[in-house]
């Protein structure tokens, strides 16, 4: 149950604050602000506690959305799943989740929480069935501004690029505007593999999101690979079938054509919606997209040396874009030297971090990198060559999905509703934790 | 509204930017009567920008309170936005301003008419939220039809307003029949409705533990399966929550309540599957292991948990420590995903730390060379912490899975060659734990460690290596260097290391007497005489009476073998970790402390406990009720690897033999240490010095042995326990008269006959010693078994002079509860060992369990009722007891001079009833209930009790306190 809710500018004022039971003051916002700025990194952020006072909350958009409960048999996923939807339906309803658009619309928030939550108790956060009940319109922030653009780019995949999706989508509030449809699969990819290139683990979680901006649709169908296979390993024949070990769906899809044709049916609501998240392990598809050969002495001079080759073993059409690797070195580095193979890379060294950061922007598939690094460290000993490694990586796959899943078609039931529509199925793979170990 | 966007897009054109956030600008003087204007304007727009204002001035915590007949007058209004914008500051100013929230009752109850189905549910809604009794009253009306509405949307509000009103006011809820048709609510058509309707209830039945609120049966039960299908997922999650308090009559029933609720697991919002595994968990318990549908349901389990590990880190954190929990009640569920818990390097250090713990505790032969080598890896990361605690995982790995012992060693060798300091340190103490577990076997790697000798700067790497050294001084060649490099700075070492070096070099010296005379010597007396700390000065003398009098005896007691040290270590205690399990999902979870840890305030204590299983066996997996009261109070049978008592407690001296925390009178055995002290000092400390070249090091003492070391404060100490010997208290506990224990022909002439008693809060055996033999007795020491509720001497025997032929001695012996626990047949036996000059001599004798009866015993009435219901019917006995011609107030304070302390009484019918309770010293609760009828000397006893085995022996201590 909870108690209270309440959003916060990142410099603690309230921007709104609705109590639901009485049961704590409001002395909790100050409480809560001072807790939550004292935090050490290394804490579990996820639940703070004053007394008896929970308190639950996520950092979106500049904001602290938070919600307090007294009762400790209260489930903390439920909160936290609460507090993302509310921040969702902001951003469905305003376009975005920022200080300036909270504080533009704070009657239309305090009307979805009054229909959100009743006496503490959730009771629906669909946009479909909240839409029914919402009286005030919501007022969008649309003059240009600089810090917009960094929220372009897909929306849910923690990305930098921003070349792929045209520049509006993201952020935009449902009403009005053009009948486009966004169908997104993307995928978080983290791989362990040991220096001879054996992989040690290797895990793709992924998600296929619809966010919709249709003023009426019944029904949309989301082809699917057919030969896709659900369930253990055991299931797979032999060949490339493309397989994940478990999936999930959101409860409004019908599954009825799943099992024979691979097809999904949902009558999207208006707004952003996870419409399946799948998993698979071990057995990847296709190879891993990045391969390091490593070679490591100590020169004459007592100086380490450090040769790496890079191979990017994606399709030759395929490229990685925004690739870091992130080399362990040991302690007492004073400086690097490098030779890189080519001038748009880059290397540092970030001796607070212990690590060597070469980064290149671009990374077509079937091609490879070498770099040497030699680095100064005065207590070199043999036991510090083994404080080298692992190599960490960071990457994005534009258009590629690690899983080999993809969309066969997209196809919306007719309706009566005139003009074109617009159709985007974006691909996204990106790096969750990438670790080679030397 | 066409007209206020209108305006809008006008002022923006002017560049007046007019949006809320216009709102939030400061205050400027005479605001207030602005906007008082502005409510009492004529136009709507007007209106309703001016009370968002308000609402905006609210938000940020100004008082616009003053404001609040101008805001009342706009409510009656047609416009649905203005009208909800006015109910929003209805329920924020109501409380401070009551007398003028009346005026807003009529519109209300007009409110809760209105056709608009929207317009009533609003009504209903901000009413239950506006906390003023007098409004209150005018609420049951409209409640009464908003809950039998058409519209569910109105019920679903109906129902939620029920829960709110039932916390101002609960008395007028039940009198106005709001909770029966609550209940009839359950089997509406609606699932939001049943949701909403279960969850009121829910939470109204919290708050009466008795009520039989929520009665869940099977009917019920089954509707709400019904509705779980339908509704939301938030509606969902307040039912799985409700389901996971029923208690399914039998593995059947249970089996197909797991078969509903099983698709659950696969639903997006992980809230729902939490509640859903909550769910499975309990209700597992009741099927029997070898059903197929038990392995099924196992299978099942594990994917949504791994799921749950692809979320945000916060979100992950809070799935592992859930994990963490189902792991340690059920490894089997996730042996074989082990990899999904291989820490990330980007993972944060929490979740890092957490994942560690888990891997550890789903180790096994199986697995162990895969996380051996993920540990070798995580032992060299950045983060201190997290690499503190990958070495001593590896420990624990070497501890847990025997085969892998001699791989982790290599291991933890290969970091030690690192010369990282913490590293090398951590891996220090881990070799430690993995010589006791393992002794005589990796004694190789010794060289290995002394060569990092003078890197370890923490304690408790300095005091591991110390104690490494002292253990196998016998092959370290140059051990008594190594600990004599240590003595010099003595006194700036930690207590830990003081100890340690302390007990280390006199192994040494009993290993290799010759050379290091002077090496204990010199530390005997920095112990004793330059030292402050009570323990290292005790442990000095110890160690020095025993080297004086008895070299033999000493190395029998210094170098005994150790206990080993046990597999698992920080496991939650078992009837936490089954409270925590019905606890799944919540918040509770997370902290892994039980919700009542949090509850401060008036919501009652109700422990949740798993449903006892029904397998044949089944009892060897979960902690059964039987080793409860034995498992609840015992020290944890893991002997903690660093424990610094650990050598003491071999050191037979005393005839207690606890092995748990020091016993309470132990500071009463400390003050007469310390008067010892200065004589002890002066007789041993000439003698050292006058004959330093004997065998033993120690010239024999002119007083011969421990005994004549106590005589001089025996006295002393003797008056301290008379106190609580002397005299009972007049309505005191209940002392049976004495029985003869020990018969003369059984023991070479002595006689023991004795009782026991509870005086003045001390435990007490109270013995005649009778000589029967021709010749004086001396020297008198007694010592216990292992008993059901860990009685021991709290000290010596006082017996101080020698008992000559006929004579008889009376001997009070104080104990205590905190000695070892083994349970016994009967459950209140004792098996006792007397020494005296002549031999040892053994008998069993059984104690009144009311003399455990602790004074605090008295429960609280609601926790009382709430307890008695919570213990399952199977565990109550029933007793008759016969003849007692007592009438039940003088039952009632008879009983109570023996700790059972009566907390209700009721006459029904000329019968009265006595609702008793009394606390064990271990801290089992026995609930009582006494009946008497007037005038018929049979009562009919019933006892509840967690752990029933001990009501058989409640009831014999009432038949005794009650005959007497």
């Amino acid at each position: 149950m909870i108690a209270q809710v309440f959003i916060l500018s990142s410099k603690g004022d309230r921007l709104v604050y609705k109590d639901f039971r009485g049961d704590i003051g409001s002395d909790a916002v100050g409480l809560f602000y001072d807790k939550v700025t004292a935090l050490t990194g290394d804490q579990p952020p996820v639940v703070m506690t004053h007394r008896n006072v929970h308190f639950v909350h996520v950092w979106q958009g500049g904001l602290y959305l938070v919600a307090t409960t007294i009762a400790a048999d209260s489930s903390p996923f439920a909160i936290i799943d609460f507090l993302n939807r509310l921040a969702a339906l902001i951003k469905d309803y305003c376009g975005a989740l920022s200080e300036k658009t909270v504080q533009m619309n704070f009657a239309l928030i305090y009307e979805l929480l009054d229909e959100m939550l009743d006496y503490g108790y959730v009771q629906s956060t669909s946009c479909d069935v909240l839409k029914n009940f919402i009286q005030t319109e919501a007022l969008s922030s649309r003059p240009f501004s600089l810090l917009d653009l960094a929220n372009v780019g897909l929306f849910g995949a923690d990305t930098q690029q921003s070349k792929v999706a045209p520049s509006s989508a993201a952020t935009r509030p449902l009403q009005g505007g053009k009948s486009e449809i966004f169908v997104d699969v993307i995928e978080r990819m983290s791989v362990v593999m040991s220096t001879s290139g054996v992989l040690m683990k290797a895990e793709v979680e992924g998600e296929v999101k619809v966010k919709c901006f249709l003023p009426s649709c019944s029904e949309i169908r989301i082809g699917l690979n057919e030969d896709l296979s659900v369930g253990g390993s055991h299931l797979a024949g032999y060949g490339a079938a493309v397989r994940v070990d478990e999936c999930s769906f959101h409860p409004a899809v019908r599954l009825d054509d799943f099992e024979a044709h691979r097809i999904l049916r949902i009558s999207p609501g208006q707004g952003e919606q996870s419409v399946m998240q799948y998993r698979l392990a071990d057995r990847l598809p296709l190879a891993p997209p990045f391969r390091l050969f490593p070679a490591i002495e100590k020169d004459a001079a007592g100086r380490l040396l450090m040769f790496f080759k890079l191979r990017c073993d994606l399709p030759p059409k395929s490229s990685a874009v925004n690739v870091s690797a992130s080399i362990r070195v040991p302690n007492g580095c004073i400086s690097l030297s490098q030779e890189l193979s080519s001038p748009d890379q880059s290397a540092e060294l970030q001796p607070q971090n212990r690590a060597v950061v070469w980064k290149v922007p671009r990374f077509p598939g079937g091609t490879q990198l070498s770099a040497v690094f030699k680095l100064d460290i005065p207590a070199l000993s043999s036991a510090s060559m083994m404080e080298v490694g692992p190599v960490c990586l960071t990457f994005e796959l534009p258009k590629v999905t690690a899983s080999g899943l993809h969309v066969r078609f997209l196809r919306l039931v007719p309706t009566q509703h005139r003009g074109p529509t617009q159709r985007w199925v974006r691909y996204v793979t990106h790096s969750d934790s990438y670790a080679i170990r030397i | 509204m066409q007209e206020w966007a209108n305006q809008l897009c006008e002022n923006r054109q002017f560049g007046s930017k007019m949006t809320d956030s216009k709102y939030f600008t400061t205050t400027k003087k005479g605001e207030i009567f602005e906007l008082k204007a502005e409510l009492n304007s004529d136009k709507k727009e007007k209106k309703k920008e001016a009370v968002k204002k308000v609402i905006a001035s609210m938000t940020v915590g100004k008082d616009v309170s003053a404001l609040f007949p101008d805001v009342v007058n706009c409510m009656q209004t047609d416009n649905l936005e203005l009208k909800k914008l006015v109910y929003l500051y209805l329920m924020n100013y109501a409380k401070s301003q009551p007398d003028m929230a009346i005026m807003a009752v009529n519109t209300f109850v007009k409110d809760c008419e209105d056709p608009n189905p929207l317009i009533r549910a609003l009504a209903v809604r901000t009413m239950g939220c506006i906390r003023v009794d007098k409004i209150t009253e005018y609420l049951c009306e409209p409640l009464r039809k908003c809950l039998k509405d058409e519209d569910p949307y109105v019920r679903k509000t109906a129902a939620v307003c029920v829960a709110k009103l039932h916390d101002i006011n609960a008395q007028l809820v039940e009198d106005q029949g709001f909770l029966d048709t609550l209940k009839d609510l359950i089997s509406d058509s609606n699932p939001m409705v049943v949701a909403n309707a279960v969850a009121a209830l829910s939470e109204i039945a919290e708050s009466h533990p008795n009520s039989n609120l929520l009665d869940l049966n099977p009917q019920t039960i089954n509707k709400l399966l019904t509705a779980l299908n339908e509704c939301t997922e938030w509606g969902q999650i307040f039912i799985l929550d409700c389901l996971a308090n029923y208690t399914p009559r039998d593995d059947r029933e249970s089996q197909s309540i797991c078969e509903r609720v099983t698709p659950r697991l696969s639903h997006a919002n992980s809230a729902v599957v939490l509640s859903a595994v909550k769910v499975l968990m309990k209700f597992m318990e009741m099927l029997p292991k070898d059903l197929d549908y038990y392995g099924t349901l196992l299978k099942k389990l594990a994917p949504p948990l791994v799921t749950l590990l692809s979320a945000e880190p916060e979100l992950q954190y809070v799935a592992l420590r859930n994990i963490n929990l189902i792991v340690q009640r059920r490894p089997e569920i996730l042996k074989h995903e082990m990899k999904v818990f291989f820490v990330k390097y980007n993972d944060p250090i929490y979740v890092k730390l957490e994942k560690l713990d888990i891997m550890i505790r789903l180790a096994s032969q199986a697995n162990i060379a895969q996380v051996l080598a993920e540990l070798k890896e995580y032992a060299t990361e950045v983060d201190v912490d997290f690499v503190r605690k990958a070495v001593r995982a590896i420990g624990r790995c070497a501890i847990k899975v025997e085969q892998s012992a001699e791989r982790c060693v290599s291991t933890l060798l290969d970091l030690i060659q690192t010369k990282v300091n913490y590293v090398v340190q951590e891996a220090i103490v881990v070799i430690k734990d993995i010589f006791r577990k393992y002794p005589n076997k990796y004694e190789s790697v010794i060289a290995t460690l002394c060569e990092n000798l003078d890197s370890l700067d923490e304690p408790e790497a300095r005091a591991a290596m110390i104690w490494i050294v002292g253990e196998y001084a016998e092959r370290i060649d140059n051990a008594d260097e190594l600990l004599e490099s240590f003595l010099e700075g003595f006194h700036d070492e930690s207590t830990q290391v003081q100890l340690q070096l302390l007990t280390a070099i006199v192994k040494l010296f009993l290993k290799k007497p010759t050379e290091t005379q002077e090496l204990v010597q010199q530390v005997l007396s920095l112990a004793t005489q330059d030292s402050d700390n009570p323990d290292l000065r005790d442990r000095g003398y110890i160690y020095w009476r025993l080297l004086s009098t008895d070299p033999v005896a000493a190395k029998e007691v210094v170098l005994a073998e150790k206990p080993l040290i046990s597999e698992e270590t920080d496991l939650i205690e078992p009837t936490l970790l089954e409270e925590l399990i019905c606890h799944i999902g919540t918040l509770a979870s997370v902290y892994h402390k039980p919700p009542s840890a949090f509850v401060e305030g008036s919501r009652g204590v109700q422990h949740k406990r798993l449903p006892g299983s029904a397998g044949s066996g089944e009892s060897v997996e979960s902690p059964d009720t039987g080793s409860a009261p034995v498992a609840s109070e015992a020290p944890p049978a893991v002997i903690p690897s660093q424990d610094l008592l650990g050598d003491l407690l071999n050191l037979d001296l005393t005839p207690t033999t606890t092995t748990g925390p020091p016993p309470p009178s132990s500071a009463m055995q400390m003050g007469a240490m310390d008067l010892l002290g200065g004589g002890l000092d002066s007789l041993l400390g000439v003698d050292l010095g006058g004959s330093p070249a004997m065998t033993a090091g120690f010239g024999a003492p002119p007083t011969a042995g421990p005994p004549s070391f106590t005589a001089p404060v025996s006295g002393g100490l003797d008056d301290l326990f008379d106190l609580g010997g002397g005299v009972g208290m007049p309505m005191g506990a209940y002392v049976p008269p004495k029985t003869l224990w020990l018969p003369a022909m059984k023991a070479k002439g002595l006689e023991i006959s004795g009782t026991f008693g509870r005086r003045a809060g001390v435990v007490q055996m109270e013995m005649t010693l009778t000589n029967k033999a021709m010749s004086v007795m001396t020297d008198f020491a007694i010592q216990f078994n292992r008993n059901s509720f860990g009685l021991a001497p709290a000290g010596p025997l006082q017996v101080l002079t020698p008992v000559s032929p006929n004579q008889s001695i009376e001997a009070v012996l104080p104990l205590n509860t905190v000695g070892p626990v083994m349970k016994m047949e009967p459950l209140n036996n004792l098996q006792v060992a007397v020494k005296n000059n002549i031999d040892v001599f053994y008998f069993s004798c059984q104690y009144p369990i009311s003399m455990l009866f602790v004074e605090d015993g008295k429960m609280e009435r609601q926790v009382f009722l709430a307890t008695w219901k919570d213990i399952p019917n199977e565990n109550e006995s029933k007793f008759q007891l016969n003849d007692c011609h007592l009438n039940a107030d003088a039952a009632s304070s008879k009983l109570q001079g023996s700790n059972i302390f009566t907390i209700a009484k009721r006459t029904v019918e000329g019968q009265d009833m006595l609702y008793q309770s009394m606390k064990l010293t271990n801290g089992i609760w026995v609930l009582a209930e006494l009946r008497a009828q007037a005038g018929n000397p049979n009562y009919t006893v019933s006892l509840r009790c967690r752990a029933p085995e001990v009501s058989q022996c409640v009831f014999q201590s009432y038949e005794a306190v009650l005959k007497n």
